[in-house]
């Protein structure tokens, strides 16, 4: 038995990286473009415009995300695959060769540029996770018993 | 003075038990890699019996208590709870719809090509149609998608099982939602071709399983 069952193993689980980034964006992207819209239109048509702005741009942002959230981890799955590990700089990899994938058509240097940003970002997201993990872990290492014994 | 080293008579006794317990006689045994390198010990099988050992690293075997219990909601894949139906469902659907469009948009950059061009123009040309048509097919389709699994995902919890009806009714309200702007005729139409869409699904869907 592997030992991690909250994730699915490597080449199905892009499928629902895609599909959960994806739905995170259109989600998000509705709550986000609804409230620029709302605010953007003049009083009167707050409602339509809330509407239209959500039919016009959610599912774009939907599709950003999940072409992100999917190249991701498409790289992510690639990179355990050639290193036959798993630690944080799988992700700090992916993250370079994703930002250099979406960025690729805007010239070498925007490739470049894109590249490095994103796995820094990704570099910083690990460690934050780790400090998290570590944080989080304190408590349970020591924990405090009564001092006196219990009565049965 | 047996008070402190135990009588002569109990030593061999003891040492019989322990043998039992133990598996081993603990007087022959000098060193670590003599137990390791006895036969039989590392036997996954006789480890422990119980841990399945001999089945080796299994994918997909997900824990019977995380799966889900509605009633057919077993799929074609192994799925925890209505957030892996929703992200394979918009994954697998938006793939495609990226997929389809990208390849539509392909053939139509190379029927559009520009004539003695040089051949980064004509690449550029190529791209920028894909680019066109697959990101727009693939949004509008994951977003049916995710709508779809939604409420399929909602009635499911409402009725307490998984069924075509629910499929179908979930894809007639995902295509009425989508269109519901454009009027009442090409709501009609979308409502109509999600049902059918849906129905279609079950059909492949058991026709798979």
């Amino acid at each position: 038995m592997s030992a991690d069952h909250t994730r699915d193993p490597c080449p199905i689980v892009i499928l629902n990286d895609f599909g959960g980034a994806f739905s995170m964006g259109v989600i998000g992207g509705c709550v986000w473009h609804g409230i620029k819209g709302f605010r953007n239109s003049p009083y009167g048509e707050r409602g339509y415009g809330a509407i239209s702005a959500i039919k016009a741009r959610a599912p774009v942002v939907g599709g950003n995300f999940g072409v992100w959230g999917g190249l991701f981890s498409t790289f992510d799955c690639s990179v355990k695959a050639v290193r036959k590990r798993e630690d944080a700089w799988n992700a700090v990899i992916a993250g370079f060769f994703t930002g250099g994938a979406l960025a690729i058509r805007g010239g070498w240097r925007h490739t470049r540029n894109s590249a490095i940003t994103c796995a820094c970002l990704l570099g910083v997201f690990e460690g934050v996770g780790m400090m998290m993990q570590r944080f989080m872990a304190q408590p349970t290492m020591a924990p405090q018993y009564p001092d006196q014994p219990l009565t049965a | 003075m047996s008070w402190l080293f135990g009588g002569k008579t109990e030593q061999p006794k003891k040492e019989e038990s322990l043998q039992q317990t133990l598996g081993f006689d603990p007087a022959q045994v000098s060193d670590v890699s003599s137990i390791l390198s006895a036969p039989g010990v590392l036997d996954s099988a006789r480890l422990h019996p119980l841990a399945g050992l001999d089945k080796g690293i299994e994918y997909l075997d997900l824990e019977e208590e995380q799966l889900n219990n509605v009633e057919g909601a077993q799929g074609l894949i192994p799925s925890r709870s209505w957030t892996d139906d929703l992200c394979y469902g918009t994954g697998a659907v938006y793939l495609l719809g990226l997929g389809i469009g990208g390849a539509y948009g392909f053939q139509e950059g190379v029927k559009n090509l520009p004539k003695n061009a040089p051949p980064r123009l004509q690449l550029n040309t190529i791209l920028n149609h894909i680019t066109k048509r697959g990101p727009y097919l693939g949004n509008s389709a994951g977003v049916l998608a995710l709508t779809y699994n939604l409420i399929d995902s909602s009635l499911d919890g409402f009725r307490g099982k998984h069924d075509d009806i629910n499929s179908v009714a979930a894809g007639a309200l995902a295509g009425a939602i989508f269109r519901s702007s454009a009027g009442l005729r090409p709501m009609g139409y979308s409502t109509v071709l999600m049902a059918g869409a849906a129905g279609a699904w079950c059909g492949l869907k058991r026709l798979l399983a």
